[in-house]
């Protein structure tokens, strides 16, 4: 049976939450935007519909971190390895488009977490899986999907549970949030915090049904399908010509997971970082010969598309976009990859 | 106490003729002056570029001291005057993002002024000491200190009824014309974007296509971004400008990015633009309404809304602040930056074939996004950008992090005002500030 | 669990300058379990690093038929910041390597075979690995023949190698440069390596062919191979792309859907023709 949570009970619930965790990650008002960041408060946390101009991905993947670190003293190298203070997270307000993305960084950072025998297991991003594995998401469903918001045109919900532990459905009228636990982290939490949750007969179909009917965008039917046999064909050059060639369409989105690695530091010794990267730049296959396997910001953009509509889905069998809108509503000239999408293959 | 043991680290960049050499005299001439200096020697002042000062910040150092030969005796003629230019601006620059002003030293000290250097070091070690340490890393918060907030107020947008219609028709007519006539091979103006109420950039071709262009109050994009850009069809590009935008071409043609006869500039009477729902912050007190350099002029301007640019109140109430709190604010917004490079993409005026932030040796901007590299990246772009950036906006409006980045170019703008009297993008013909100078510029702070 | 991104430290423990811009580094793994129990195969490349430099990806250039140390051979002509660093090095300093990653030369299908080895420029590197390996056990293996070429005598790398090759009488071995590239005093052929290798004319009997240089050179070398009757699955080469991670994490290695990091870097001139053109 499903659980209830009062409205108002809310609060206590990502308190006591929060005692037990190390941390707690969720949406915060910040300058004049939503953003993710770790609260003190859970009162500072906001309910605001609509999703924080970029993803939790960075709990994860943070946009800089060091591999190592060296210290250099004469001829002698001496390395070291990185702390990793986060420790126990919960991310609370994970909406469920940017949880279903966590599909894709774990299939690319965490591959051996996966059944699929044929993916060799011969490369993991170990802080990428300490963390993942540290990190709880508490998923909460939307009922005011965007003019943006396409997560049901590539098969998922807004009130979805992939990727999430616990989803939180907000049921207004009844006063309550649906409580689904999707994992056993999930459960453990439920069990946890039982005396907060109610046995309950709601369903969440109709939220689910007013929030779908919401979504304006078409159904990017057959992808994969029709992208297989594209890479030359649409014009990529008038899709992409207003396209600046920046990195904000990546770095907003939840599944980008493309990084630099470089040492910073000085004569005495420094870190090797990774960090976001982007396959909007110009120079992010630039060989040191000046020759550039992908030499126009048309052969840029349509990487971008390619990557997440075919070979994410043909390679590591996840899907590369989730719907989410970051990209069209922070695209500074309105690059909209639903609309591109949708125009190669209907 | 703090002042008792702590020994400043001190940089200073001392050209080779003059400084370096009144250096060595005072030490030959076994002059005591205090060891905390430690002396970097270069050809000239001319080549001690900012980046230097920055770059010494950056690895920490207490105090950094600039010194070369007095104006008229540079051996290189004038390398001193430039000089002179730069760091008026970049000093003030630092000044603004919460550096304490008092660890930064210039001076001019000639081959024969060894006492000046040896009394120069010692008060510099004192005051420096006295300061104490740098309260934070580059790019860190000073801890203790909340971050600043400002708010704008934002100014309700109005335009008159019906002049976009009308303005509209008038220039997809235009354009119409120009893709008929032939020499014109692309209109880049603007389409309805996606989103309600947007308008993003259009490329169209063909006169059938022009029906898809749009003008609104939505139309804030700067077009001028994609002047230099070569043309996927054959022909030349028209460009739909309002009067600010058109400030960045006479930028392009100053740097002879572009001649004026490779493009067709529709240039549009402007009403003012929207952003997030309220007129856009330049727009308020902007008084070039009607494009100057425009083939046709398109409609007819409305007037400026307010008398004052309300965004100087803000730049007013940061320059009230304490270094640290002023510090502390620009990190509050910098911590957000993703290095997404938006607003370099978005920028008509970055134009160099390869940013800075990209060439590794040596790196003057640390690449990734957190503390250090991200203060070096706004520090550096920023002062790319002065006396040459001409506010047309769109690097705040694509900054995916909403960083006031308008702030730091228009308070150096005015630097470049007060002192140069220059305004960057308004005359063709006038040379940029940081390509000349003047034997009496100003140069107060030098010692 | 590991952090696949800590590189072991490896001493240099020989400098050699191939040509002017094109250095071999033969590094020695300064831990002792790690130089025992490192194994890779032909073909397969790895990530070398300058510490406060960064990391650059190359093949490894020696036969994985000897354990213990390996080597690398890169050019430094584009002053790129690493492999400026590299050129730095001398023997006894300390740097970084992770790998082995991605595929290798499908050194069974070989055994049996006619080898026909075809390297140009810095190309070679990839190719001596695989051709040292089967020398390193000559019997299992048909005819041997290799084309190793250059624009120009100063350009050939291993040619101190290459002499002692061409004086072995169980493997064939020619050298060439392209016209105009030849001294006074070169002793081996001139002519682009697609024509050296159409009048060498091997026989695509039983053989399997293995390629690498610049595209261009690949290019042509693929259609003189197909005159000669050698099938697309006959033909392998490598591709290098620009990466980060080694492991089809950071975005770089792919051409359209393949991972150069993952798939490849040794692809059969059939796997080839199905790659978009994107490198
Ligand atoms: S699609 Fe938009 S956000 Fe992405 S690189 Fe192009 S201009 Fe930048
Ligand atoms: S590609 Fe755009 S819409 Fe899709 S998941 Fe990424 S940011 Fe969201
Ligand atoms: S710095 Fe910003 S405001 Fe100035 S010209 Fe560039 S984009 Fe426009
Ligand atoms: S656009 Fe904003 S987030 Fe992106 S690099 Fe510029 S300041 Fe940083």
């Amino acid at each position: 049976m499903a659980k209830a949570l009062r409205t108002e009970a809310l609060l206590d619930f990502l308190r006591a939450v929060q005692q037990d965790a190390r941390r707690l990650v969720a949406p915060v008002e910040e300058d004049g935007l939503r953003l993710f960041r770790a609260v003190d408060r859970v009162e500072e946390i906001t309910l605001a519909e609509g999703n924080t101009r970029w993803s939790f991905k960075e709990v994860l993947f943070p946009r800089s971190e060091a591999l190592f670190h060296y210290r250099l003293s004469g001829g002698s190298v001496a390395l070291q390895e990185p702390d990793q203070p986060e420790g126990e997270t919960v991310v609370f307000g994970a909406r469920p488009c940017d949880a279903a993305g966590l599909a894709v960084l774990d299939a690319v950072f965490a591959p051996n977490g996966r059944p699929d025998p044929d993916q060799a297991p011969e490369h993991e991003d170990p802080f990428y899986r300490r963390r993942r594995a540290q990190t709880t998401i508490i998923g909460l469903a939307c009922l005011e999907p965007g003019p943006a918001c396409f997560c049901t045109a590539v098969g998922l919900s807004p009130t979805g549970t992939a990727g999430s532990d616990l989803l939180l459905t907000p049921l207004p009228d009844q006063g309550v949030f649906l409580a689904e636990a999707v994992t056993e982290k999930g459960e453990r939490l439920l069990a946890a915090h039982a005396h907060l949750f109610t046995d309950t007969d709601d369903t969440k179909e109709q939220a689910t049904r007013a929030a779908e009917g919401r979504i304006q965008r078409t159904a990017l039917s057959g992808v994969g399908g029709p992208l297989a046999t594209l890479f030359e064909a649409p014009p990529w050059e008038e899709l992409a010509a207003r396209c600046l060639g920046c990195g904000a369409c990546a770095f907003v989105c939840p599944t980008c997971h493309c990084f630099d690695i470089v040492d910073e530091g000085n004569a005495a010794g420094g870190s090797r970082c990774k960090f976001w990267d982007s396959c909007g730049f110009a120079l992010f296959t630039a060989h040191t010969s000046g020759h550039n396997p992908r030499a126009t910001q048309p052969a840029r953009f349509r990487q971008r598309v390619l990557h997440k509509f075919r070979y994410l889905p043909e390679r590591f069998g996840v899907q590369g976009c989730v719907g989410c809108g970051r990209c069209i509503a922070t695209c500074p000239v309105n690059m909209d990859i639903q609309e591109v999408v949708a125009k190669v293959t209907g | 106490m703090m002042s008792d043991t702590f020994e400043p680290k001190i940089v200073a960049f001392v050209c080779n003729w003059c400084t370096y050499t009144g250096a060595d005299l005072a030490g030959t001439s076994r002059m005591q002056y205090p060891a905390n200096v430690r002396i970097i020697k270069l050809p000239c002042t001319g080549r001690i570029s900012p980046l230097f000062i920055m770059k010494a910040l950056e690895q920490g150092a207490d105090g950094v001291l600039v010194s070369g030969c007095h104006p008229g005796d540079c051996h290189y003629t004038a390398g001193n005057y430039h000089a002179r230019r730069k760091y008026t601006i970049f000093r003030e620059m630092l000044h603004f993002l919460g550096v304490e002003p008092e660890r930064l030293f210039f001076s001019w000290v000639s081959a024969a002024e060894g006492r000046k250097w040896a009394d120069l070091v010692a008060e510099v070690t004192d005051t420096v000491r006295r300061l104490g340490p740098r309260r934070s890393a580059w790019g860190e918060p000073v801890e203790g200190i909340a971050a600043p907030r400002l708010s704008a107020n934002p100014v309700p947008f109005e335009a008159p009824a019906g002049t976009f219609a009308a303005q509209a028709e008038a220039m997809r007519e235009k354009a119409k014309a120009l893709l008929a006539g032939g020499e014109v091979g692309t209109v880049i103006g603007y389409e309805q974007g996606t989103l309600p109420g947007t308008a993003r950039p259009a490329f169209v071709s063909t006169p059938e296509e022009v029906d898809r262009l749009v003008w609104n109050e939505h139309c804030h994009q700067n077009l001028a971004v994609y002047a230099a850009r070569k043309p996927a069809k054959p022909g030349k590009v028209a460009l739909v400008v309002k009067p600010c935008d058109e400030r960045s071409l006479v930028g392009l043609l100053q740097e002879n990015r572009l001649a004026r006869e490779d493009v067709v500039l529709i240039g549009m009477a402007c009403h003012g633009v929207q952003s997030e729902g309220a007129l856009a912050p330049r727009c308020a007190a902007c008084q070039t309404r009607t494009p100057a350099l425009a083939d046709p002029v398109i409609g007819e301007a409305t007037p400026p809304t307010a008398t004052a640019d309300p965004r100087l109140e803000q730049i007013a109430r940061i320059e009230q602040m304490a270094p640290a709190e002023r510090w502390n604010f620009w990190q509050g917004h910098f911590s957000r930056c993703l290095k997404c490079y938006a607003c370099r993409a978005a920028c008509s005026l970055c134009t160099c074939e390869r940013c800075l932030a990209e060439k590794a040796q040596p790196r003057w901007i640390p690449a990734p996004p957190d503390g250090a590299g991200n203060l070096s990246w706004h520090a550096v772009r920023a002062w790319h950008l002065a006396g040459r950036c001409v506010d047309c906006g769109a690097c705040s409006a694509a900054c995916p992090a909403d960083i006031p980045l308008y702030l730091l170019n228009l308070k150096l703008a005015q630097v470049v005002k007060d002192a140069f009297d220059y305004e960057a993008g308004r005359d063709p013909a006038a040379a940029p500030p940081l390509t000349t100078y003047r034997e009496d510029d100003a140069q107060e702070f030098i010692r | 669990m590991a952090n696949v991104y800590l590189p072991y430290l490896m001493t240099v423990a020989a400098v050699r300058d191939e040509t002017p811009d094109v250095r071999t580094l033969r590094l020695e793994f300064q831990d002792e379990s790690i130089r025992e129990g490192f194994r890779f195969r032909a073909g397969q490349f790895g990530l070398y690093s300058v510490f406060g430099q960064g990391e650059c990806v190359f093949c490894i250039a020696s036969p994985d038929t000897r354990p213990g140390a390996i080597e690398c051979s890169f050019s430094y002509r584009w002053g790129g910041k690493v492999t400026s660093a590299l050129s730095r090095l001398t023997v006894g300093d300390t740097m970084g390597f992770r790998g082995p990653y991605g595929n290798w030369f499908p050194l069974d299908a070989m055994r049996g075979k006619n080898l026909v080895f075809i390297g140009g420029g810095i190309g070679m590197a990839p190719i001596r690995s695989i051709f040292e390996t089967a020398l390193d056990q000559r019997a299992e293996f048909g005819d041997i023949l290799l084309l190793n070429g250059a624009r120009s005598v100063s350009d050939l790398v291993y040619k101190a190698e290459t002499e002692a090759w061409i004086a072995r009488d169980d493997i064939t071995c020619v050298k060439t440069v392209d016209p105009g590239g030849e001294t006074p005093e070169w002793d081996g052929k001139v002519g682009l390596i697609p024509k050296v290798l159409e009048e060498l004319a091997p026989s695509a009997t039983n053989a399997l062919a293995l390629v690498c240089g610049p595209p261009i050179m690949i290019k042509f070398a693929l259609e003189s191979l197909a005159k000669l009757g050698f099938g697309k699955e006959q033909i392998y080469t490598t591709l290098e792309n620009r990466m980060k991670c080694g492991s089809g994490q950071c975005g770089r290695g792919n051409i359209g859907g393949c991972y150069v990091c993952k798939d490849g870097p040794v692809f059969s001139a059939a796997e080839l023709e199905q790659l978009p053109p994107e490198f």
